[in-house]
């Protein structure tokens, strides 16, 4: 009886078999037989099966395969586990970041407020500035100002320090946000004189009101004055920040407010376009106001235009580029692991040539072979799959608890149903891809040849496709390589930056103050005087300091600096020199190891009734007074009065200290760095008192420092909290963290590309190798020695590499461009970093196809010529 | 198997007629797959064929309608076979299918004049 397919059913096998009797019964022969039973054996084993019959016919089919292979199987999951995973993990972070929908209504409406001056830096909105586009815009539905604050909350056990944000009622109309419970801010409330009112984060009713909903009409104390609590918002209101725990009307604060549009006080603002406005439309708008003030207030106004953008761009333009190229880099991982595993079922699917020839002579039509092929690997891609998005939460959780300061929403960054929807369709995708030119290079074999020599049947088009594989496999690991090497040299080129103070062994922590408890600022003073004094006589300190500026959190307190005798200006867009101007007490360049290149620090010589001194950098010295020496010299960053007829307090320089680090570690504006000792507190400070943090050097590790601190704080005032306690380390780790999550992500999916190119062409040559085992036995038999074997091998690997090479540098040229951003001192087309790279791809090409060319001068040309 | 003489007459007949034909052919007593295939193509002389493709498929469908219903059955000395028999919805169906059968054709011969065969 003959074989029938497998995949027909009993029924029709019995069928068959009676047919067969049959033609035999009445002369026909077993071929003629078969010949006249083709058709229907044909459509049986094909039309008869339902798709889903088929396709679970496939799946259990491919099972088998897969466990009767373990070693091939664990190799193809691990590869699509790294390559689903890793993609699934960075597809976590966009998704979470840039993708899912703002709880904001209308959330393209809301826009960014703020001034700009003339290099497009944005600044804080001067009051009266703010008052003329609020009248004049005829864009805006609701333009609200705010401010950001820090209050102590008092009351309770301990003192806490809350993020509080100052708010006009117009902030909640332009976000678009309703209180949970109770209001928001009516206009009453919003106005100069109004009683204390407070709104209450969700955080801060649970931790403290245990989600009370009658909450509303209590109250709580926040820098020593009652406030009544009128509303609670959301979790999901995060304006303006995420950690904000507490709102209070702008408009109590109006008074403080200069009116001078010359200054600057910390106020932006949000608002909401009216509907069917566009975001252009609104700049114009915005524009023409801008101009209308600069040609009536030239002394303050000119040059300064207001920018208007989107609040999502505002969140999303800087992570953007990185995730970009992330998203990029492991899309380029998953396609290295999709050529590698094409060229793994290439090879095994020639190896089951001959089943498939037997299986399609038996009637499977070539769609039903292709079908069972392309199941197999989109089944593979889906288990691979699964691994992936069990190493993508994985991942993920590791990613979030390292609390990355520089990702917006990093809280909401989870692994969800979004994303295993996106994972599962990711591995469908990716099993189509690997699987579908082995599938259609499978189902399309010629039959004959194959039944007659499975073996070493002519496949020049089979190699000529796993050899492209290879060589395409080559040149995205180099693209991806060329990235991670150009984020290496830019973080070694960021990291290699002289921040002008030494960060390790100190410890800081902030504190504010409040003014109704420090009224006066003899009593503020003295607080300060005696905390530095007994920090410092803490055992195991070497030295404390207090500065009104933490370097590397992004500046603080700006005014222009003069020196005496320095002309006046000549007209009005002349660019003035810009100083950071700080309050210090004498031990702060030590605590902080900031160099005093020249005269002294401050001492106890510096108070209030002797004569103003100041410290400034080296940048000053050489812009004011180039190699002349400064000491003695005078300089003014205080004025009484505005324009040409303000009048300087001078400060006479008495050291000089080298430039410190105040914005970001990359880049810094021109502004410089002028200290003035606290006991002489600059005029500025001197109405709004700012928060002084207190920096401690100590040879132990810092963060044994902090509960001493703490108790010395307590010993003066038990009611003022301490915030922000963290090392100057950290702060250098934030500064930096995110060029180093860039090259540590983009360097993991490099290395992984790496290997993945390394076994493409390391597979590729080992399974020419045992193709040709026989030619190879020939020439060893015919004389050729071990090295042409090798060097036939090897020359082949390199070909391969070296083609991949060549179109990766081409392609790595093009691509690195987007990347300009992300970078620092080093140039999207490095010579160094691609040069190296190449040899890198290089080495690694010879290595992979050494190891097989070894392999080969090993073959005995008796022992092959004999299996033959 | 003999290629039919028309194919596209017995395709659209056996579209129509398919159902009716081994519904008819179960009536009477149990039958395999392979008997109603002879059977169907002897009585008719020859003009209707079903190819396993088509026969088998169209079984499962009647039996999951349950108008029939198939067995294994294991005679000595044989290999076990599936015998199909009418069930009682089955001959319901049949009845009105028969019916609906008389009806056509003798419409068509009013019509067309042809004489009943």
């Amino acid at each position: 009886m003959p074989e029938w397919p497998r995949a027909i059913n009993e029924e029709m096998r019995q069928h068959l078999d009676d047919e067969y009797e049959a033609l035999r019964g009445r002369g026909f022969s077993h071929d003629a037989a078969m010949r006249a039973l083709a058709g229907d054996v044909e459509e049986a084993a094909s039309l008869r099966m339902r798709p889903i019959d088929a396709l679970r016919t496939d799946v259990r089919y491919a099972l088998r395969t897969v466990g009767a292979h373990p070693g091939f199987s664990a190799v193809v999951l691990l590869t699509l586990a790294l390559g689903i995973g890793a993609t699934t993990a960075v597809f976590t972070v966009v998704d979470a970041v840039m993708l899912r929908p703002y709880p904001y209504p209308d959330m393209p409406r809301i826009m960014m407020v703020s001034e700009t001056v003339r290099t497009g830096q944005p600044i804080s909105i001067a009051w009266p500035n703010f008052q003329d586009w609020r009248a004049q815009n005829q864009v805006f539905d609701a333009l609200g100002l705010y401010r950001g604050t820090v209050m102590n909350l008092t009351g309770g056990a301990e003192p806490e320090r809350l993020i509080g944000s100052l708010a006009s009622a117009d902030v909640f109309r332009a976000v678009g946000m309703q209180a949970i419970v109770g209001r928001t801010f009516t206009e009453d409330e919003d106005k100069p004189g109004a009683p204390r009112v407070v709104i209450l984060s969700d955080r801060l009713w649970r931790s403290h009101f245990n989600a009370d909903p009658s909450v509303v009409g209590r109250s709580i104390v926040l820098n020593g004055e009652t406030h009544a609590i009128v509303g609670v918002m959301p979790a999901a209101m995060r304006f303006p920040s995420r950690v904000t725990d507490v709102w209070l009307p702008l408009g109590l604060f109006v008074p403080t407010f200069p009116t001078d549009r010359g200054a600057h006080p910390g106020l932006f603002a949000v608002a909401k376009l009216k509907p069917g406005v566009s975001v252009e439309r609104a700049v114009a708008d915005m524009d023409t106001i801008a101009r209308r003030l600069e040609r009536q207030y030239p002394l303050s106004n000119t040059d300064h235009t207001v920018s208007v953008v989107p609040y999502y761009e505002q969140i999303v333009q800087n992570i953007r580029p990185a995730l970009l190229t992330l998203m990029g880099a492991v899309a380029f991982v998953l396609l290295i692991g999709c050529a590698n595993l094409a060229n793994l079922m290439l090879a095994k699917a020639e190896a089951r040539q001959r089943e498939l020839a037997i299986r399609e002579a038996l009637g499977a039509t070539r769609w039903r072979v292709f079908q069972q092929l392309l199941t197999e690997s989109v089944l593979m891609a889906v288990g691979g799959g699964a691994l992936g998005a069990l190493l993508a939460w994985w991942g993920v959780k590791g990613f979030v608890a390292s609390r990355p300061a520089t990702v917006p929403r990093v809280d909401l960054i989870a692994v969800d149903l979004r994303v295993l929807g996106f994972a599962l369709a990711v591995s469908i995708a990716t099993g189509i891809v690997f699987g579908l030119a082995p599938a259609l290079r499978a189902s399309s074999l010629d039959l004959l040849t194959s039944l007659k020599d499975a073996t070493r049947a002519s496949r020049g088009a089979g190699r000529r496709l796993r050899s492209a594989l290879v060589v395409a496999e080559v040149a995205l690991a180099l693209v991806l390589l060329t990235g991670a090497g150009l984020t290496m040299r830019s973080f070694a080129a960021l990291t290699a930056i002289d921040l002008g103070f030494d960060p390790s062994h100190v410890v800081t922590m902030r504190m504010a103050l409040p003014s109704p408890r420090y009224p006066d600022l003899t009593k503020w003073l003295a607080f300060h005087r005696e905390l530095v004094q007994r920090a410092a006589a803490i055992p195991g300190v070497e030295a404390a300091g207090l500065n009104s500026a933490v370097p590397l959190e992004g500046g603080g307190s700006e005014s222009e600096v003069r020196y005496e005798g320095q002309p006046l200006p000549q007209s009005v867009s002349e660019e003035a020199t810009m100083c950071l101007f700080q309050a210090a007490t004498p031990d702060y360049f030590r605590a902080l190891g900031i160099a005093i290149v020249r005269g002294r620090s401050f001492d106890d010589r510096d108070t209030a009734d002797r004569a103003r001194v100041a410290v400034v950098e080296e940048a000053l010295v050489h812009k004011f007074f180039g190699d002349a020496d400064p000491i003695g010299k005078r300089i003014a960053f205080e004025f009484t009065g505005h324009g040409p007829s303000a009048q300087p307090l001078w400060r006479e320089i008495v050291g000089v200290a080298r430039h410190v680090r105040h914005y970001s570690i990359a880049r810094e504006p021109a502004t410089v760095e002028v200290y003035a000792p606290l006991e002489q507190l600059p005029i500025w400070f001197r109405e709004r008192r700012p928060g002084l943090t207190l920096f401690v050097r100590t040879p132990l590790d810092p963060e044994h420092m902090v509960a001493s601190v703490r108790q010395t704080v307590a010993s003066l005032d038990r009611e003022i909290p301490l915030y922000a306690v963290q090392t100057m380390d950290e702060y250098v780790g934030q500064a930096t963290e995110q060029p180093r999550l860039n090259m540590t992500l983009l360097g993991l999916f490099a290395a992984l590309a790496l290997m993945l190119a390394g076994l493409g062409i390391y597979g590729v040559l080992s399974y020419i190798v045992g193709r040709r085992t026989l030619e190879i036995g020939i020439r060893l038999a015919l004389g050729a020695t071990p090295g042409d074997v090798l060097r036939l091998v090897v020359g082949h690997g390199m070909t391969l590499a070296f083609a991949g090479i060549a179109i990766g540098l081409a392609a790595a040229w093009a691509i690195t461009r987007t990347m300009q951003s992300l970078l620092f001192g080093v140039s999207p087309h490095d010579p160094a970093t691609f040069a190296a790279i190449a040899a890198l791809l290089g080495a690694i090409a010879f290595v992979a196809s050494y190891l097989p060319g070894r392999r080969a001068t090993r073959v005995d040309p008796v022992e092959t010529l004999r299996a033959e | 198997m003999q290629y039919m003489k028309s194919p596209a007459l017995d395709r659209e007949l056996k579209k129509g007629s398919a159902e009716l034909l081994i519904l008819s052919l179960v009536e009477d007593q149990p039958r395999h797959g392979y008997d109603l295939s002879k059977l169907i193509e002897t009585r008719s002389g020859g003009l209707l064929t079903f190819r396993v493709a088509s026969l088998y498929p169209l079984l499962y469908r009647l039996e999951k309608r349950g108008w029939i219903q198939g067995r294994w059955i294991e005679k000595a000395g044989q290999r076990r076979r599936r015998y199909y028999r009418l069930t009682a919805a089955g001959a319901q169906v049949l009845e009105a299918q028969r019916n609906t059968w008389r009806d056509f054709v003798e419409a068509i011969t009013r019509i067309t004049g042809v004489e009943h065969a």
